[in-house]
């Protein structure tokens, strides 16, 4: 008992807003009525669901970068592309066998998270921050769009994978489960639901402890008053590595998920609508907490697909009045505004806190 | 052996000599102020030794060390601290995530809550401690961030103006605490404008003009100089109130 | 080949490179130095400009007028932006990035369900002239001096005209312009107008040169993003000189391998640029003069 009360604790702190029983209790209540859900529905449409979960691992590293670090990272898409890329050249070089998909799900994280090692030490180590940072690495995903879009003729291929220029690639294996008896192949059914579903619930309450450790502690000191907190002994370019090269591992493990759910990728995954909709996501739900940031990507992606029967383009156009409204009228998030309306009467108001 | 040492320091921004050939030594143990007309290099001088200036030329030693390439993280860890003129604070956390931020690399988890609530205590802000800092009165901000540079637990004390906007009573209370922090063994080493704040805590006072060390001595020694009055009188501006712009040399 | 038309050869290319760098740049440089704000929707502005201007040109007018109409009109959205989203979010400069993304996708998308995925261009003027064994199209040289045009009109704007000495009063210290008596507001959106009016102008310029797609600011802002980046805050002491070492870099990279190893080598130029440089090249020339 004793071990988990000291785990929960952990989970919780300042730098999260779902706390106490209540919140608790709600989360549980969530997570049966996730896992009971394929029940009640059928594969098609759990395997659709699952879509929408691909993408929040990327939105999470992307609230862990730019809410509690305050660094604007636009280029997360670079980091998805790599890792898809990267998951669809291993498994198509060495296919499925022995949970191979697995081996090539951490080697594609690990290649997207190297890369952002790379690139985040000549940024955070030259000292770039705020607006510069954005652009560069939005450049960054930009320029790696237009690079693949260039692969369509036949001298670029890595092993027996073509990169197929704008295209893109397709028919890699999806990930599979070996297994005494028949290996299970996920594909966007009931068993990948589970299985993504589980890397979400461990994905964000790792993400919560992080943030509620002190490493959390340094990260928001670092967003809020970066002289300040170098000040105090941190060295900040660490952390701020620390936190690109995870916010990019994420993005690689969404980059993964979405390949091998759809079985194929394109260059426009890294192209700069693309790029755009993390940033809607995690805006709208409200950059500065984990558990908005999840809600509000759900509902986002819940409203895109809405809208998706009448064009994307509409859709996107809804997407872009959304962020600017967003940014005008509720700067801290939709999610997170309507989150302390109801909270409102049942929290105890300090003296002086507006 | 002095505590903080500089040989020699010297800053150029381009035309510009803002800290010229300065040999500063602190000793062990002792309050030490800067004072100086605006524009003689206080601040530049400060920045020097927190590291967030590189010397054009000249060293700093720091316990024996030659500091001088240091980051000023590096500062930091080795035992320098430092409070702001402007507060310093984390404005959208708690005053008590402020502290937590601070010390909870220099205590154990298990007593971090008890050393946090002590030092809260000894800053009076204990009431206010789940308050967001941006949400506290000026002076409590001050108090904050003196209370986040003491926890590091620092062998030198940087103050820039600790007391800037202060009441008098304030002020006396800051140089009571200074001094108690003092005779707990802290060096500290302060940018000073108010006079009636140098006279009650200082052992030493090293006076700056035009960059270079003008005048060192006891306060007495420096009020009894008839050449540092003249400094003094030959600016316009009463220097008791008017406040040397940090980090104008970005401008 | 001979060593003169090598050298012309060589010219050429910096010449292109460098105008390219330029007109994409400059107005994304002048909001970027003037009011501290990145306009993410920069490329949809130059693609405003360039749909107006060819607008213009099918409607029979002469091609020089028709790209100042793309010009005006860019502006005039830029006056219309400004004053409906920019002005809001001056004390939160991170977020105006975030809010002109927005734009950005409203206008790329609803180019899109307006006016379709193409549309008709208008073909390329003045021919080409040939040097040696190679062909050089007259148009590009144009481009350039039109650059070196822009420039100078900046210089002379900034520093001859009294909106120029507002601007600069107003940057520098707010609140004590505010006090003198300057409209800050009037100059932000004037600025931001203007900025928007060099996109637009960038986008009427380079129209008869590229295919119409409502995505083609994409082909623009990486060019004018490192050029910012390496250049800094200012618009003389930076963007021209970064687009010069960028150009160098650009054109070199390109005719060994091609318009994307240009690019690449752009962005890793620009990655190590900001490793010794961490303020740009004005933020370089600047330090020694505070």
């Amino acid at each position: 008992m004793n071990a988990l009360t000291r785990i929960f604790r952990r989970l919780e702190g300042p730098q999260t807003l779902g706390r106490g029983p209540f919140f608790w209790v709600g989360f549980l209540v969530v997570l049966v009525g996730a896992c009971a859900y394929p029940l009640l529905s059928d594969g098609y449409t759990v395997g659709n669901t699952v879509y929408f979960f691909t993408w929040i691992f990327m939105a999470l590293g992307l609230c862990l970068i730019w809410g509690y670090g305050g660094s604007l990272s636009f280029g997360q898409t670079a980091f998805f592309g790599i890792a898809g890329y990267g998951y669809g050249i291993l498994t198509i070089n060495f296919g499925a066998a022995y949970g191979f998909t697995f081996v090539a799900l951490v080697l594609a994280m690990a290649l997207a998270a190297l890369f952002a090692a790379l690139l985040g030490y000549f940024l955070f180590f030259g000292r770039i921050s705020g607006v510069f940072l954005g652009i560069v690495t939005l450049s960054v995903t930009l320029v790696l769009e237009r690079f693949m879009a260039q692969t369509a003729g036949p001298e670029w291929r890595i092993g027996s994978a073509r990169l197929n220029g704008f295209n893109g690639m397709s028919n890699m294996p999806p990930l599979t489960i070996p297994w005494p008896g028949g290996d299970i192949v996920l594909f966007p059914d009931v068993q990948l639901y589970y299985v993504v579903l589980g890397l979400l619930v461990v994905v964000y309450l790792a993400l919560r402890i992080l943030v509620n450790s002190p490493f959390g502690n340094v990260l928001v000191a670092i967003r809020e008053n970066p002289e300040r907190a170098e000040m105090l002994g941190y060295d900040i370019r660490k952390y701020q590595l620390g936190t690109f090269v995870i916010g990019a591992a994420l993005a690689g493990l969404s980059g993964v998920l979405y390949t091998s759910w759809g079985q194929y990728i394109t260059p426009s995954s890294m192209g700069m609508t693309a790029a755009a909709l993390p940033i809607v996501w995690v805006a709208v739900g409200g950059r500065s907490d984990l558990t908005t940031t999840l809600i509000g990507t759900l509902t986002v992606l819940a409203v895109f697909q809405a809208l998706t029967i009448y064009g994307s383009q509409y859709a996107l156009v809804v997407m872009g009045a959304m962020l600017v409204l967003t940014v005008l009228l509720a700067p801290s998030g939709l999610i997170l505004a309507l989150a302390r309306l109801i909270a409102r009467p049942f929290a105890k108001r300090q003296p002086g806190d507006a | 052996m002095p505590l903080l040492e500089t040989r020699a320091l010297n800053k150029r921004f381009g035309g510009l000599h803002v800290t010229n050939n300065v040999d500063l030594v602190l000793k062990t143990g002792e309050v030490h102020c800067l004072i100086g007309p605006n524009g003689a290099g206080k601040s530049t001088l400060f920045r020097l030794i927190l590291g967030e200036h590189l010397p054009s030329s000249g060293s700093i030693l720091f316990g024996g060390e030659d500091i001088t390439a240091l980051k000023p993280f590096q500062r930091i860890r080795r035992g320098m601290s430092v409070k702001f003129q402007v507060p310093g604070i984390f404005k959208a956390l708690s005053v008590r995530q402020n502290l937590e931020i601070a010390m909870q690399h220099h205590y154990e988890p298990a007593t971090l809550g008890d050393e946090i609530g002590r030092l809260l205590d000894f800053l009076n802000l204990s009431v206010d401690a789940e308050r967001l800092a941006g949400n506290l009165s000026h002076g409590q901000k001050q108090w904050l961030e003196i209370g986040m540079a003491i926890s590091l637990k620092p062998r030198l004390l940087l103050l820039d103006e600790p007391t800037a906007g202060m009441s008098p009573e304030e002020t006396h209370a800051t140089g009571e605490m200074v001094k108690r922090l003092n005779a707990e063994g802290m060096t500290v080493l302060a940018v000073e404008h108010d006079m009636a704040f140098v006279r009650q805590v200082a052992d030493q006072v090293t006076v700056l003009h035009l960059g270079g060390v003008f005048a060192q001595g006891s306060i007495d020694d420096i009020v009894a100089d008839e050449r540092v009055a003249a400094i003094y009188l030959g600016q316009s501006t009463a220097h008791a109130t008017a406040h040397e712009q940090p980090g104008g040399v970005h401008a | 080949m001979d060593v003169g038309t090598l050298a012309f050869s060589a010219l050429y290319q910096f010449g292109d490179a460098f105008a390219f760098l330029v007109l994409s740049a400059c107005g994304l440089a002048v909001i970027f130095g003037m009011m501290g704000v990145i306009n993410l929707a920069h490329g949809e502005f130059i693609m405003c400009g360039a749909y107006v201007t060819v607008s213009a040109a099918h409607a029979g007018l002469p091609l020089p007028l028709a790209i100042a109409i793309g010009a005006v009109v860019s502006g005039l959205v830029g006056a219309l932006v400004e004053i409906l989203v920019i002005r809001h979010l001056y004390e939160r400069p991170l977020d105006t990035i975030v809010a002109t993304w927005g734009l950005s996708l409203i206008g790329t998308q609803g180019t899109l369900i307006l006016l379709g995925s193409t549309m008709a261009g208008v073909g390329t003027p003045f021919g080409s002239f040939q040097i040696g064994a190679y062909s050089y199209s007259v148009y590009r040289l144009v481009l350039f001096v039109m650059a070196v045009v822009v420039l100078a009109g900046l210089y002379a704007l900034f520093n001859w005209t009294r909106f120029g000495v507002m601007a600069r009063a107003t940057i520098q210290v707010p609140h004590m312009a505010a006090a003198l008596g300057v409209d800050t507001r009037l100059v932000y959106s004037l600025t931001f107008a203007l900025g928007a009016g060099l996109a637009g102008l960038a986008g009427g310029l380079y129209a008869p040169t590229m295919t119409l797609v409502p995505t083609m600011g994409t082909t623009f802002i990486m060019e004018a993003f490192v050029t910012v980046v390496v250049g800094g805050a200012d618009v003389f002491l930076g963007t021209a000189p970064a687009a010069a070492v960028l150009a160098v870099v650009k054109a070199a990279m390109t005719s060994w391998y091609g318009q994307l190893a240009g690019q690449i080598g752009l962005l890793i130029a620009v990655i190590i640029v900001i490793r010794v440089l961490p303020r740009g090249i004005s933020g370089f020339l600047l330090r020694e003069r505070v």
